[in-house]
Protein backbone atom coordinates (compact mmCIF):
# COMPACT_ATOMS: atom_id res chain seq x y z
CA UNK A 1 0.00 0.00 0.00
CA UNK A 2 2.88 2.33 1.04
CA UNK A 3 4.83 1.45 -2.01
CA UNK A 4 1.78 1.97 -4.09
CA UNK A 5 0.65 5.56 -2.80
CA UNK A 6 4.38 6.40 -3.84
CA UNK A 7 4.45 5.02 -6.99
CA UNK A 8 0.78 6.53 -8.13
CA UNK A 9 1.97 9.87 -6.06
CA UNK A 10 5.11 9.98 -8.30
CA UNK A 11 2.90 9.53 -11.61
CA UNK A 12 0.40 11.97 -10.39
CA UNK A 13 3.19 14.52 -9.71
CA UNK A 14 5.19 14.21 -13.43
CA UNK A 15 2.02 13.95 -15.07
CA UNK A 16 1.53 17.87 -13.88
CA UNK A 17 4.82 19.13 -13.82
CA UNK A 18 4.85 17.88 -17.55
CA UNK A 19 1.28 19.71 -18.14
CA UNK A 20 3.75 22.70 -16.86
CA UNK A 21 6.64 22.01 -19.29
CA UNK A 22 4.19 21.94 -22.14
CA UNK A 23 2.73 25.06 -21.28
CA UNK A 24 5.80 26.68 -21.10
CA UNK A 25 7.15 24.97 -24.12
CA UNK A 26 3.82 26.90 -25.64
CA UNK A 27 4.26 30.18 -24.44
CA UNK A 28 8.22 30.82 -25.35
CA UNK A 29 8.98 32.66 -28.09
CA UNK A 30 12.80 31.37 -28.50
CA UNK A 31 12.37 28.44 -29.82
CA UNK A 32 15.53 26.45 -28.48
CA UNK A 33 14.46 27.28 -25.11
CA UNK A 34 11.21 26.09 -26.07
CA UNK A 35 12.68 22.69 -27.64
CA UNK A 36 14.60 22.12 -24.21
CA UNK A 37 11.33 22.22 -22.38
CA UNK A 38 9.52 20.02 -24.33
CA UNK A 39 12.59 17.04 -23.80
CA UNK A 40 11.70 18.23 -20.31
CA UNK A 41 8.29 17.39 -20.77
CA UNK A 42 9.32 13.85 -22.60
CA UNK A 43 11.38 13.13 -19.44
CA UNK A 44 8.32 13.34 -16.89
CA UNK A 45 6.41 11.27 -19.94
CA UNK A 46 9.40 8.77 -19.67
CA UNK A 47 9.16 9.02 -15.91
CA UNK A 48 5.27 8.02 -16.13
CA UNK A 49 6.43 4.86 -18.60
CA UNK A 50 8.32 3.76 -16.17
CA UNK A 51 6.27 3.96 -12.77
CA UNK A 52 3.56 2.22 -15.08
CA UNK A 53 5.60 -0.98 -15.91
CA UNK A 54 6.28 -0.02 -19.22
CA UNK A 55 10.19 -0.89 -19.51
CA UNK A 56 9.60 -1.02 -23.12
CA UNK A 57 8.33 2.49 -23.78
CA UNK A 58 10.91 4.10 -22.00
CA UNK A 59 13.79 2.43 -23.45
CA UNK A 60 12.42 3.92 -26.95
CA UNK A 61 10.85 7.01 -25.46
CA UNK A 62 13.92 8.47 -23.93
CA UNK A 63 16.27 8.06 -27.02
CA UNK A 64 13.77 9.04 -29.21
CA UNK A 65 12.68 12.25 -27.40
CA UNK A 66 15.26 13.15 -25.63
CA UNK A 67 17.69 12.66 -28.00
CA UNK A 68 16.55 12.51 -32.08
CA UNK A 69 13.61 15.04 -31.80
CA UNK A 70 15.24 17.73 -29.88
CA UNK A 71 18.62 17.29 -31.90
CA UNK A 72 16.39 17.41 -35.59
CA UNK A 73 14.33 20.35 -34.33
CA UNK A 74 17.10 22.07 -32.88
CA UNK A 75 18.94 21.33 -36.65
CA UNK A 76 15.67 23.27 -38.51
CA UNK A 77 15.71 26.15 -36.24
CA UNK A 78 19.42 27.09 -36.67
CA UNK A 79 18.17 26.57 -40.78
CA UNK A 80 15.43 29.24 -39.93
CA UNK A 81 14.66 32.05 -37.38
CA UNK A 82 15.57 31.55 -33.85
CA UNK A 83 12.48 33.89 -32.46
CA UNK A 84 9.06 33.21 -32.75
CA UNK A 85 7.20 36.47 -34.57
CA UNK A 86 3.83 38.54 -33.59
CA UNK B 1 -5.55 30.93 -28.78
CA UNK B 2 -2.70 31.80 -26.47
CA UNK B 3 -5.41 32.42 -23.79
CA UNK B 4 -7.45 29.25 -24.40
CA UNK B 5 -4.40 27.65 -23.95
CA UNK B 6 -3.62 29.15 -20.83
CA UNK B 7 -6.94 28.86 -19.82
CA UNK B 8 -6.70 25.52 -20.71
CA UNK B 9 -3.96 24.52 -18.92
CA UNK B 10 -4.32 26.57 -15.55
CA UNK B 11 -7.49 24.44 -15.12
CA UNK B 12 -5.71 20.91 -16.09
CA UNK B 13 -3.50 21.62 -13.11
CA UNK B 14 -5.84 23.05 -10.47
CA UNK B 15 -8.39 20.26 -11.42
CA UNK B 16 -5.47 17.64 -11.12
CA UNK B 17 -4.33 19.01 -7.73
CA UNK B 18 -7.34 18.70 -6.36
CA UNK B 19 -8.08 15.37 -7.62
CA UNK B 20 -4.75 14.19 -6.10
CA UNK B 21 -5.18 16.06 -2.80
CA UNK B 22 -9.03 14.65 -2.40
CA UNK B 23 -9.65 11.93 -4.21
CA UNK B 24 -5.82 9.63 -5.58
CA UNK B 25 -5.09 6.88 -3.31
CA UNK B 26 -8.72 6.19 -2.53
CA UNK B 27 -10.68 5.63 -6.02
CA UNK B 28 -7.98 5.27 -8.91
CA UNK B 29 -6.22 2.18 -8.09
CA UNK B 30 -6.37 0.22 -10.84
CA UNK B 31 -7.83 -3.29 -10.64
CA UNK B 32 -5.12 -5.95 -9.42
CA UNK B 33 -6.56 -8.51 -11.46
CA UNK B 34 -5.46 -9.79 -14.88
CA UNK B 35 -7.37 -9.60 -17.74
CA UNK B 36 -8.11 -12.85 -19.96
CA UNK B 37 -6.07 -11.83 -23.25
CA UNK B 38 -3.47 -10.94 -20.96
CA UNK B 39 -3.29 -13.91 -19.61
CA UNK B 40 -3.47 -15.88 -22.41
CA UNK B 41 0.00 -13.94 -23.56
CA UNK B 42 1.74 -14.14 -20.41
CA UNK B 43 0.43 -18.28 -20.22
CA UNK B 44 2.05 -18.86 -23.58
CA UNK B 45 5.27 -16.47 -24.17
CA UNK B 46 7.73 -18.78 -22.56
CA UNK B 47 6.03 -22.57 -21.33
CA UNK B 48 7.97 -25.63 -21.97
CA UNK B 49 4.14 -27.32 -21.51
CA UNK B 50 3.10 -25.86 -24.17
CA UNK B 51 5.51 -26.26 -27.42
CA UNK B 52 2.81 -25.92 -29.95
CA UNK B 53 1.64 -22.30 -28.47
CA UNK B 54 4.77 -20.51 -26.93
CA UNK B 55 7.01 -18.42 -28.56
CA UNK B 56 10.35 -19.43 -25.78
CA UNK B 57 10.79 -16.00 -24.97
CA UNK B 58 10.84 -14.47 -21.38
CA UNK B 59 10.21 -10.91 -22.85
CA UNK B 60 6.31 -11.23 -23.78
CA UNK B 61 6.59 -7.77 -25.35
CA UNK B 62 9.06 -9.04 -28.06
CA UNK B 63 7.39 -11.82 -28.35
CA UNK B 64 4.30 -9.84 -29.33
CA UNK B 65 6.11 -7.19 -31.16
CA UNK B 66 7.55 -10.07 -33.38
CA UNK B 67 5.77 -13.62 -33.13
CA UNK B 68 2.34 -13.26 -32.27
CA UNK B 69 1.39 -9.81 -34.09
CA UNK B 70 4.22 -9.64 -36.22
CA UNK B 71 3.33 -8.65 -39.68
CA UNK B 72 1.77 -5.15 -37.61
CA UNK B 73 5.53 -4.47 -36.88
CA UNK B 74 6.78 -5.61 -40.61
CA UNK B 75 4.24 -2.47 -41.60
CA UNK B 76 5.80 -0.62 -39.08
CA UNK B 77 9.54 -0.90 -40.22
CA UNK B 78 7.89 -0.13 -43.98
CA UNK B 79 7.08 2.90 -42.73
CA UNK B 80 10.28 4.34 -41.04
CA UNK B 81 11.72 2.95 -44.27
CA UNK B 82 9.57 4.91 -46.42
CA UNK B 83 10.20 8.04 -44.08
CA UNK B 84 13.66 7.78 -44.17
CA UNK B 85 13.67 6.94 -48.21
CA UNK B 86 10.99 10.37 -48.44
CA UNK B 87 13.74 12.30 -46.37
CA UNK B 88 16.54 11.90 -48.23
CA UNK B 89 14.26 12.31 -51.32
CA UNK B 90 13.77 15.98 -50.63
CA UNK B 91 17.59 16.57 -50.13
CA UNK B 92 18.93 14.86 -53.30
CA UNK B 93 20.75 16.76 -56.12
CA UNK B 94 21.97 19.34 -53.08
CA UNK B 95 25.52 19.93 -53.52
CA UNK B 96 27.38 18.93 -50.05
CA UNK B 97 30.54 20.75 -48.43
CA UNK B 98 32.99 17.79 -48.12
CA UNK B 99 35.90 19.06 -46.34
CA UNK B 100 38.82 17.58 -44.35
CA UNK B 101 38.32 17.52 -40.62
CA UNK B 102 40.42 20.54 -38.56
CA UNK B 103 41.23 20.08 -34.84
CA UNK B 104 39.49 23.73 -34.81
CA UNK B 105 36.28 22.16 -35.93
CA UNK B 106 33.62 21.44 -33.16
CA UNK B 107 33.60 21.84 -29.49
CA UNK B 108 36.45 21.92 -27.00
CA UNK B 109 39.34 19.15 -25.94
CA UNK B 110 37.49 18.02 -23.07
CA UNK B 111 33.84 17.67 -24.54
CA UNK B 112 36.20 16.01 -27.34
CA UNK B 113 37.66 13.56 -25.14
CA UNK B 114 34.71 12.25 -22.70
CA UNK B 115 32.40 11.89 -26.16
CA UNK B 116 35.26 9.76 -27.55
CA UNK B 117 34.87 7.79 -24.05
CA UNK B 118 31.04 7.62 -23.63
CA UNK B 119 30.20 7.02 -27.75
CA UNK B 120 31.42 3.85 -27.49
CA UNK B 121 29.85 3.21 -24.24
CA UNK B 122 26.32 4.18 -25.70
CA UNK B 123 26.95 1.93 -28.38
CA UNK B 124 27.77 -1.18 -25.90
CA UNK B 125 24.40 -0.19 -23.86
CA UNK B 126 22.33 0.27 -27.32
CA UNK B 127 23.77 -3.06 -28.37
CA UNK B 128 22.85 -4.76 -25.52
CA UNK B 129 19.22 -3.34 -25.35
CA UNK B 130 18.81 -4.52 -28.61
CA UNK B 131 20.59 -7.82 -29.07
CA UNK B 132 19.32 -8.88 -25.48
CA UNK B 133 15.68 -7.88 -26.57
CA UNK B 134 14.44 -11.35 -26.34
CA UNK B 135 15.18 -11.67 -22.83
CA UNK B 136 14.83 -8.28 -21.21
CA UNK B 137 13.01 -4.82 -22.12
CA UNK B 138 13.92 -3.38 -24.99
CA UNK B 139 14.28 -4.71 -29.16
CA UNK B 140 15.74 -3.75 -31.98
CA UNK B 141 13.77 -0.29 -32.62
CA UNK B 142 15.05 0.52 -29.07
CA UNK B 143 18.72 -0.08 -29.19
CA UNK B 144 18.82 0.82 -32.48
CA UNK B 145 17.25 4.34 -31.38
CA UNK B 146 19.82 4.35 -28.79
CA UNK B 147 22.81 3.76 -31.05
CA UNK B 148 21.12 6.49 -33.45
CA UNK B 149 22.43 9.06 -30.54
CA UNK B 150 26.21 8.54 -31.29
CA UNK B 151 26.24 9.74 -34.45
CA UNK B 152 24.63 12.85 -33.47
CA UNK B 153 26.46 13.71 -30.51
CA UNK B 154 29.72 12.92 -32.89
CA UNK B 155 28.22 15.55 -35.26
CA UNK B 156 27.54 18.25 -32.57
CA UNK B 157 30.67 17.59 -30.84
CA UNK B 158 33.46 16.69 -33.59
CA UNK B 159 31.88 17.60 -37.19
CA UNK B 160 29.82 15.77 -39.48
CA UNK B 161 32.97 15.58 -41.46
CA UNK B 162 34.97 13.79 -39.13
CA UNK B 163 32.37 11.45 -39.34
CA UNK B 164 32.51 10.44 -43.16
CA UNK B 165 36.61 10.99 -42.50
CA UNK B 166 36.51 7.87 -39.71
CA UNK B 167 34.48 5.65 -42.24
CA UNK B 168 30.77 6.93 -41.08
CA UNK B 169 29.60 7.80 -44.77
CA UNK B 170 26.51 8.45 -45.84
CA UNK B 171 27.24 5.25 -48.59
CA UNK B 172 27.97 3.07 -45.42
CA UNK B 173 24.92 3.91 -43.73
CA UNK B 174 22.39 3.27 -46.89
CA UNK B 175 24.29 -0.06 -47.44
CA UNK B 176 23.77 -0.86 -43.76
CA UNK B 177 20.34 -0.26 -43.72
CA UNK B 178 19.61 -2.17 -46.77
CA UNK B 179 21.09 -5.29 -45.05
CA UNK B 180 18.91 -4.63 -42.40
CA UNK B 181 16.00 -4.45 -44.13
CA UNK B 182 16.78 -7.56 -46.17
CA UNK B 183 17.64 -9.59 -43.04
CA UNK B 184 13.72 -8.98 -41.94
CA UNK B 185 12.53 -9.57 -45.23
CA UNK B 186 14.37 -12.91 -45.33
CA UNK B 187 13.83 -13.77 -41.59
CA UNK B 188 10.06 -13.24 -42.03
CA UNK B 189 9.93 -15.92 -44.88
CA UNK B 190 12.46 -18.37 -43.46
CA UNK B 191 11.04 -20.82 -41.86
CA UNK B 192 8.41 -20.82 -44.70
CA UNK B 193 11.33 -21.37 -46.97
CA UNK B 194 12.55 -24.52 -44.83
CA UNK B 195 8.88 -25.91 -44.65
CA UNK B 196 8.88 -25.62 -49.15
CA UNK B 197 12.47 -27.19 -49.28
CA UNK B 198 11.52 -30.16 -46.77
CA UNK B 199 7.87 -30.22 -48.50
CA UNK B 200 6.48 -29.85 -44.93
CA UNK B 201 3.54 -27.01 -44.17
CA UNK B 202 5.19 -23.88 -42.72
CA UNK B 203 3.46 -20.51 -42.88
CA UNK B 204 4.78 -16.73 -43.62
CA UNK B 205 5.71 -15.45 -39.99
CA UNK B 206 5.91 -18.29 -38.39
CA UNK B 207 8.49 -19.04 -35.11
CA UNK B 208 8.04 -22.33 -33.40
CA UNK B 209 6.26 -25.21 -34.76
CA UNK B 210 2.58 -25.42 -34.48
CA UNK B 211 0.27 -28.12 -34.58
CA UNK B 212 -0.48 -28.00 -38.25
CA UNK B 213 3.42 -27.31 -39.34
CA UNK B 214 6.51 -29.01 -37.96
CA UNK B 215 8.90 -26.38 -38.68
CA UNK B 216 10.54 -24.39 -36.41
CA UNK B 217 13.30 -22.06 -36.48
CA UNK B 218 16.44 -22.76 -34.03
CA UNK B 219 15.20 -21.29 -30.13
CA UNK B 220 18.33 -22.65 -28.68
CA UNK B 221 21.47 -22.07 -30.33
CA UNK B 222 24.99 -23.59 -28.22
CA UNK B 223 22.58 -23.39 -25.20
CA UNK B 224 22.12 -19.85 -25.45
CA UNK B 225 18.16 -18.65 -25.86
CA UNK B 226 17.34 -17.14 -28.92
CA UNK B 227 13.42 -17.74 -29.15
CA UNK B 228 13.90 -18.78 -33.28
CA UNK B 229 13.29 -15.35 -35.31
CA UNK B 230 13.19 -12.76 -32.36
CA UNK B 231 17.01 -12.67 -32.39
CA UNK B 232 17.35 -12.40 -35.60
CA UNK B 233 14.57 -9.58 -36.45
CA UNK B 234 16.05 -7.49 -33.19
CA UNK B 235 19.60 -7.62 -35.02
CA UNK B 236 18.20 -6.08 -38.35
CA UNK B 237 15.47 -3.92 -37.49
CA UNK B 238 18.87 -2.78 -34.91
CA UNK B 239 20.74 -2.26 -38.08
CA UNK B 240 18.32 -0.60 -40.26
CA UNK B 241 17.18 1.89 -37.19
CA UNK B 242 20.26 3.15 -36.00
CA UNK B 243 21.81 3.55 -39.39
CA UNK B 244 18.51 4.83 -40.85
CA UNK B 245 18.45 7.60 -38.06
CA UNK B 246 22.78 8.10 -38.41
CA UNK B 247 21.74 8.36 -42.89
CA UNK B 248 19.30 11.40 -42.20
CA UNK B 249 21.42 13.07 -39.70
CA UNK B 250 24.38 13.30 -41.84
CA UNK B 251 22.34 14.53 -44.22
CA UNK B 252 20.62 17.09 -42.96
CA UNK B 253 23.48 18.23 -40.53
CA UNK B 254 26.04 18.38 -43.97
CA UNK B 255 26.28 22.26 -44.81
CA UNK B 256 25.36 22.73 -48.96
CA UNK B 257 27.81 23.98 -50.94
CA UNK B 258 27.38 27.62 -52.68
CA UNK B 259 26.06 26.93 -56.04
CA UNK B 260 28.91 28.26 -58.16
CA UNK B 261 31.22 25.76 -56.12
Amino acid sequence: MGLDLLVYGLGALASLLSVIAVYLALEERDLVKAVIYSAVQSVFYSLLFYLFMAPDIVLVYLPVAGGVLPALLLVLISKTERFERE
Amino acid sequence: MRTLVKLVVITSVVMGLSLLLVLAGVSFYPSSRVRWLALAYLNTTYNPYLPNFTVWSPESVTAIVWDYRGLDTLYETTVFFLAIISGLALGRGVKRLNLKPGGDMGLSLIVKTVTRITGPMILAVAASIGLHGHLTPGGGFQGGATAAVVPVLYIVIFSVFYLSWKGVSTGRMLTMRSIGLIGIGATSIAVFTAGLLEGAPAYVFQNIAKATSPVSMPYYIHGALTSGTLWWFNLFEFLAVSAGFALAFIILMTPEADKNG
